[in-house]
Formats: C-alpha cells, structure tokens, sequence
C-alpha cells in the first residue's frame, strides 16, 4: 500500500503582533504501484485520449495524432476503462464504435479495435475545447466504479468555436470530474487558454514544437498516468477558528495555486484535490493570518494532510510561537524563500510575455528583466537559459535585459509554457 | 453536437463541419442538448473510408450509414453492458460515421465527511487531536508538568512554571506542611532547577525533589543531618535517572528548608536561592550560589555585571553524577517573626537578585493578591514571566509568624501534590489556627 510522509520547513517564531505563518510542506508518496484494473476494493482506471482533428492538422497532423495515440493505447495497461474522442467544434466518439456513450475496458482485442479506429480520423472543422472536455466527463461518468480519472487534450489551435465564457462554463462544469494533461502542437494555440484548462483541471501544460514529437509524448504521459496508482487523494488544510487561509499552492513540481479548489471537509478545514500520485514528492506553499497572541504563546498554525478517501495518510504541522527574540524571528525559512522566488519568476515571465505580446516594450523589459534576475536568485537555470532566447540579457544580477528582435514564437511559447515549471531548492 | 443540419432538415450523406462556422452559427450547444429527446448522430466525416480501410464496410452492418442515425438518449451510466464482446470470428465491423458526445454529465459523487476521534477537549470547547493540538482554537492541550502548584495548608504553597522562552519546564518542587497546633506551622520544601545542557533533567528534577522531601518529612535526624540525608536522597535519584544516558547525564540544582519551631534550616546545592523577607527588619539571602558569578562577586565584581554576564548561569556544583560534591552549605534562621521564607529558582531571582529588590517585589504583589501563599506564589511567577520568563520559574512560600493569618481560600491541595490547579483536591481545611 502506498504510504505518504510530511515534511514541514517553515520558521514558526513570530514577532510581537505577527500574524503571517508561511509553511511548504513536502509531500512525499512511495509503493504507489500502478493503476490497479481489476481491483473493485481501490476502484478503476479511466484514460481518455482526446485528439485535435480540425482542419488546421490537416491530413498529416491528423495522422500523427492518429500514431500518438496509438502509442498511449500500448501503455494503457489492460483492463483499464478508455476512450477516444476526435475534437473539432464537436465531439466524436471515435472508440468505442458504438452509438451510445461508453467506455472499453482495455484488452488486446479492444487495443486493436481503438487503433484501427483511429483510421476514421480525418481533418475538418474548427475547434471547441470546452465540448471535449465536456464529452470526456459524460464518458467517464458511464462508469460510475472509476476513482482514477485521467485525459490528455492535444489541440493545435485557438478555441475559435467557442467564447472564453463557454470554455470557462464547459470547464466548471467538468472541474473535479477528471484530470487532463494538455499539450499544444505547434505555434498557433494560446498558450493561456489552455493553460486554463490545465490548471483548473490538475494537468500540465506543454508545448510540442512539430508532429514528430508527438508518439514518444503520448506514450510517456500514459506511462506517467499508469504509474499514479494512487487516486481519490486530497490535500486538506485545517486552520484555527479566526484564523484566515491565505493561499495553498502547489510550488513543486509545477506551480498550482490550489485556492480555488477549495471544499468545505468542516467549517475549519478546507480539502483540495491533487490529482492521482505516483512514486513523487510535491511541494506545498500554505500561507495561514492568525490573530495574534502574546509573546510566548503557542499554537497550531495548521494542520495539512493528505487523505485518500476519507483516510488521512499523513499529517504535517504548521506551529506559530510569539517571540521577542529578533534572531528568531528575522529568519526565513530557506523552502519559503526559494519559491516565493520562483513563484514571482513565473508572474514576472507571465506578465512580461503578455505585455510583450501587445506591444507594451517598456512592461515586457521591465518583467522579462526581473525574471531574469530571480531566476538567477533561485538557482533557475533552466529559465535563464529559455528567457535568453527572448531576451538579451546584459546583467542578470541586476535584471538588465533588452527585448530580442526576431524571437521564434515557438521559444516564446515554451518560456511561458514552462514558467510554472520549478526547481526544487537547493541543498545547502 | 446536432444543430447542423436541422432535425427536421436531414442531410443523407452527412456534413462535413464547415471550418468557417462562428460561435454565433452556431445557436445551440452542449447545454441545449435535450437527453430525453432522441439523438440526432451525424457522422464528423463524410462516410468515405479510407483507401486503407481493412473492414469491408459490407461485411457486418450494425447501423445505417446513409443518414442520420435515431438513437436513445445518453443517459449515463449504463456502463458494464458497454464492455466489448471479444469477437469470436474475426475482427468486429467499424461503423463509420462516429457518434456525436451531447456532453451530458452525471451527477457528481459527493465526499464522505471524516470520522471525528475524541482525544479530550480543550477550554474554548474544542476536540483536542491525537497530538494534543485543539481542533477548534490551536491551543496545545496543557501540559500538566508545564505548571503546577501545591499548597498544602494555608500558610505554605509553590508554584513551578516553564515560563515563557523554554519550551520545558526542567524546575521541580515538593513541598509538605502541616499546622503544628500553637499557631505555627512545620514544613518542607524542595526546589529544584534542572540543567537544561542535560537530557531528561526534569525528570531528574522531579525525581530529586521526591526523592528529598521524601528523607526530610520522615527521618528523624536534627533539621541539619536530614537537609544532608535529604540532598543524598536526592543525588541518588538524579543517577538512576541518569543511568539511561551515560553521555549527557541530567543534573539538577538543590535548595531546602525545614521549617519548625520557629527555626528555619536551609541547605543548597548551585544557585537556587532562599530567602528570609520578615514585614520588619532587614530581607536576607540565605544561600550561597554555587555559581561562577558567585565567585566573581566575591572576587570583587559587582553583582549586576557578573549576574548578566556570560558566565552567569555556570554552576560549579550540582546534584549529578559529575559533581565535584553534593554536601549542602546549611544555615539556620529564626523565622518567629512575621513575614515569610521563599525558595526560588533562577527564574525568579534573575529579576530580583538582591534581597531588598525581591522584598520589594513580594511586598508589591502582596499589596495587590494578599498574604494567601499560592496567590503570592502565582503572582511572583507571573511578575517573572512580564519580566520575560527567560528561564523556568519556581517559587516556594512560608508565611510566618503569628501575625496577621493569611486568608482562607477555602480549597487546600495535597501536601505534596503533583496536582494541577484546575483540580481541587480536598475541601478546604480548617484554615489558620491562632
């Protein structure tokens, strides 16, 4: 059975009339095994695969989709439950062939039917996320057994079939009900409109430059997905009566802020769904405001757990003690301070990449600059190396940069695809 | 999705979704899909197999495909008849036009609230949790070796306290007494002042203070032999706690008095302190703290300067298995007159050092909480910890004297109680005789 462990970094002295406790517990899952199939007791696994067939993927993209696909089938272990669907400004039900809406539970016979099935894709029409994603939730809920839940979106183009108010709509509408790992093929998708799939939905977000890498993506996020045996999982936050949750958010691997996933599990404790776990360590910032106490006093800040089901499986503890003691209080936490680092870094990039993309020369410098400086503070390479394609970058320690003429708007869409990327901090 | 064509405008072969179609085209969407109507399913493509296609589209025919398809409402769930048959003989048909998903949604599964385990409750009426953290307020539940007191008749009470920048009280007292019928009263008091360099020293501190209390209320040597009985009693109990930890071996500090007759005795090891505050006359140390600052007074320097510096809290003896000696420095005192015999810890005597400043310190909190010993006692404890409360405090009283009779506050606590003060022990005694 799979088993979690907590680690708490955060420096719990307050000074006189403090009432700001920031804490990033680290949760770490181990034997999470794989999707369990056939296991009633743990409940199913549900993978849905949904494919970009509008016209822009024209006959070629359409195939490689088609091949990508495939290559996902091959890591569906058998007995999982599955579908495809092939998205344009509807939603098909490319496999199962039936005329109702279902699910097939995966079999080296139901392998083959789904690949040969893809043979019915073909480019046409125009694109409308929000009816995919709202498919993929009528087909997982065929099967009511599922407790694991998982799509992957490949789209390639802006959602021009749909307003943002219908995708916002279609998103709530499926939000909890599964997760989807978005990936966006070429240059001419948004990077933020799928990214608001992705957050909202507990996925990630990634850009493939041409077709070709396509299969071996598929295949390693199926693969990814098959290894989270561990579903029905929640971070839950329990704060003191009066007290405020500021913010929750996942700051390794991704940046997530998870605050608006918040339900009510009591009056004082908030649960928060995290997607299915694998063998993985992730990372969360809480950020709690108490009233304040008197100098020497001691309470519990927070409790943060993560439950599977109903059954907590680990406990972290968030503490605050008021202290006159300056040298105490003074001290960040290293954990607090490295991610606030990278959680600014990724607004920095965010924002510069919007003000950039409407001509706003003076904000993109300014922001693209500050990144370029945090990036160097937290030890970011990989970001630095990413806003150097963009940017030119005179002193990093200061933030001077100057924008590049010519950028490929493929370098561009990857900086903001992997902004909420983050490193973890470094051993001191 | 069913809006191009029309229900009632079907087109035979089926359309292929026009590219260029707005949001605006397009009138009705997922959420307007009717699931108790039937279902319009067009085919997203034209019904033009590939040139590959491996299925003879003749070979089985389970639909139509030169239209429209009428099928039922898709009302999940309905899953386990969905299962694919394996195909038995040869590979299934595939039906070409693909079903259109109307995206209707089942109801959300709702989560099971948590089962609530009872571990205590707290004073704001909060469930303590399985780490004694309130699940309503925060509070940590109470710990009871954090604070108590003891007051065991009307004229002798002390109070131990982890004060406020320690986050475990290593003090420990014990303390008995008893009215001795002519209007006095007989007692015994032990503090002691754990090291806290040492692992499980207040363990050891409580131990020794039993341990003394122990020889002091029931040998019957003269008052001095059993202050030295009593501190062998002690050291003895510090080792056996200390056996388990041969490298960092807890320690502790040492101070007793016996009180009877009018005469007060004390003994000390380290730098927990007695005092003799009579109403009139001059406030006196009783003890000699076995203290480097100690020695650097008497070398010359100042109090206040060697009692702040580095060195301050340096003990040179202790009770403890590396302790040059344990033997007490004893003195003997009339205590006939009113006023009262306090022991402390360093807790206390670190804001008041000399004897006047802490006689002024008592007679203040006297003025404000009376002459009831464990009011006074918690009153000091809580003058240290405004000042700080660096360290843990301890406070030990005796009223003495005939004089004014302390007031009766009409619960009295075991003679050498552990007892936290929210539990009362016996009914009041019958207060002071005189």
């Amino acid at each position: 059975m799979a088993e979690f462990t907590t680690t708490v970094h955060q420096n719990e002295f307050l000074p006189d009339g403090g009432t700001d406790v920031h804490a990033i517990v680290s949760v770490t899952c181990t034997g999470a095994g794989t999707v369990a199939p056939m296991s009633s007791a743990s409940g199913e696994a549900g993978e849905i695969i949904i494919v970009d067939v509008s016209g822009s993927m024209d006959v070629q993209g359409v195939q490689a989709a088609a091949y990508a696909a495939s290559a996902a089938l091959d890591q569906i272990v058998d007995g999982v439950w599955f579908a495809i669907v092939a998205g344009n400004h509807e939603a098909a039900l490319c496999y199962p062939n039936g005329m109702s809406a279902a699910m097939a539970r995966m079999s080296a016979q139901t392998r083959l039917e789904a690949k040969r099935s893809l043979q019915r894709l073909a480019p046409g029409g125009g694109t409308a996320m929000g009816r995919w994603l709202l498919a993929a939730g009528q087909l997982f809920g065929t099967v009511p057994s599922l407790t694991k839940r998982h799509a992957i979106l490949l789209t390639d183009g802006a959602n021009q079939h749909e307003t943002p108010d219908e995708l916002s709509w279609a998103i709530e509408q499926v939000r909890g009900r599964f997760e989807v790992d978005c990936r966006g093929l070429g240059a001419a998708w948004q990077v933020a409109e799928v990214r608001r799939i992705a957050e909202a939905l507990m996925g990630t977000v990634d850009l493939i430059r041409t077709w070709e890498g396509l299969p071996e993506d598929f295949a390693q996020l199926m693969q990814q997905s098959m290894g989270r045996g561990v579903s029905d999982t929640q971070l839950r936050v329990w704060a003191p009566q009066g007290a405020e949750v500021l913010f929750v958010k996942q700051v390794s691997p991704t940046l997530e802020d998870l605050s608006a996933r918040r339900v009510e599990v009591n009056p004082l404790t908030g649960g928060y769904d995290t997607g299915a776990w694998g063998d993985e360590t992730r990372d969360y910032h809480v950020a709690v405001r108490l009233a304040p106490k008197a100098i020497g006093q001691e309470q519990l800040a927070a409790r943060v757990q993560l439950a599977v089901g109903s059954d907590v499986r680990a406990q972290g503890l968030v503490k605050a003690r008021w202290s006159a003691d300056s040298l105490l209080t003074a001290q960040i936490s290293p954990e607090v301070a490295h991610y606030t680092g990278q959680t600014e870094l990724a607004s920095a990039i965010q924002d510069g990449l919007r003000a950039k993309a409407i001509g706003d020369d003076a904000t993109a410098t300014s922001k693209l600059g500050r990144a370029v400086q945090l990036a160097r503070e937290t030890g970011d390479e990989a970001a630095t190396s990413r806003l150097s394609r963009v940017v030119d970058i005179e002193d990093a320690s200061t933030g001077r940069v100057r924008l590049r003429r010519n950028v490929d708007k493929l370098d561009e869409m990857e900086l903001d695809t992997a902004s909420t990327k983050t490193t973890r901090v470094r051993p001191s | 999705m069913t809006d191009t064509p029309t229900p009632d405008a079907p087109t035979p072969d089926g359309p292929t979704p026009d590219p260029s179609a707005t949001s605006a085209d397009r009138e009705r969407d997922v959420r307007a899909a009717d699931p108790d109507g039937p279902e319009e399913v067009q085919p997203l493509e034209p019904p033009d197999p590939v040139d590959e296609q491996p299925v003879a589209p003749d070979e089985v025919q389970p639909t139509e495909t030169d239209g429209p398809e009428e099928v039922q409402p898709l009302e999940p769930p309905d899953p386990v008849e969905e299962e694919p048959e394996p195909f038995a003989d040869g590979p299934p048909p595939l039906p070409t036009p693909m079903l259109v998903l109307d995206g209707e949604l089942s109801e959300a599964a709702q989560p099971e609230p948590a089962p609530d385990v009872d571990h205590g409750t707290c004073r704001c009426g909060g469930a303590y949790d399985a780490d004694g953290w309130c699940t309503r307020c925060g509070e940590k539940r109470p710990d009871p070796r954090d604070h108590f007191s003891a007051r065991p008749t009307a004229r002798v009470a002390a109070v131990c306290d982890r004060g406020i920048r320690h986050t475990a009280n290593e003090d420990a007292m014990a303390v008995w007494a008893e009215e001795d019928g002519d209007g006095g009263v007989r007692a015994a008091l032990v503090v002691c002042d754990g090291v806290s360099s040492a692992a499980r020293s207040a363990e050891a501190s409580l131990a020794a203070a039993y341990a003394a209390l122990e020889v002091l209320t029931s040998s019957d040597a003269g008052p001095d032999e059993r202050l030295v009985l009593a501190t062998d009693a002690a050291a003895r109990a510090v080792a056996e706690v200390g056996e388990e930890f041969p490298d960092a071996a807890p320690s502790c500090t040492y101070v007793a008095a016996v009180v009877e007759g009018g005469t007060a005795s004390v003994g000390s090891v380290g730098d927990s302190r007695a005092y003799w505050l009579p109403e009139t006359g001059e406030p006196r140390r009783l003890t000699r703290d076995d203290s480097v600052a100690e020695e650097q007074v008497e070398a010359g320097l100042d109090r206040p300067t060697a009692e702040s510096g580095p060195l301050a809290h340096t003990i040179t003896r202790w009770l403890g298995p590396d302790s040059p000696d344990h033997a007490p420095e004893t003195v003997t005192v009339d205590v006939t007159a009113p006023g009262w015999l306090l022991l402390c810890s360093d807790g206390l005597w670190n804001y008041a050092s000399e004897a006047q400043d802490l006689d002024a310190v008592l007679r203040a909190e006297q003025e404000r909480v009376g002459q009831d010993p464990l009011a006074l006692g918690q009153a000091l404890v809580g003058w240290a910890n405004g000042r700080g409360g660096v360290d843990n405090i301890t406070v030990a009283l005796v009223r003495t004297g005939a004089g004014p009779t302390p007031e009766v506050s009409g619960t009295a606590y075991p003679a050498t109680g552990r007892a936290d003060e929210s539990v009362p022990a016996e009914p009041g005694q019958d207060g002071p005789h005189g």
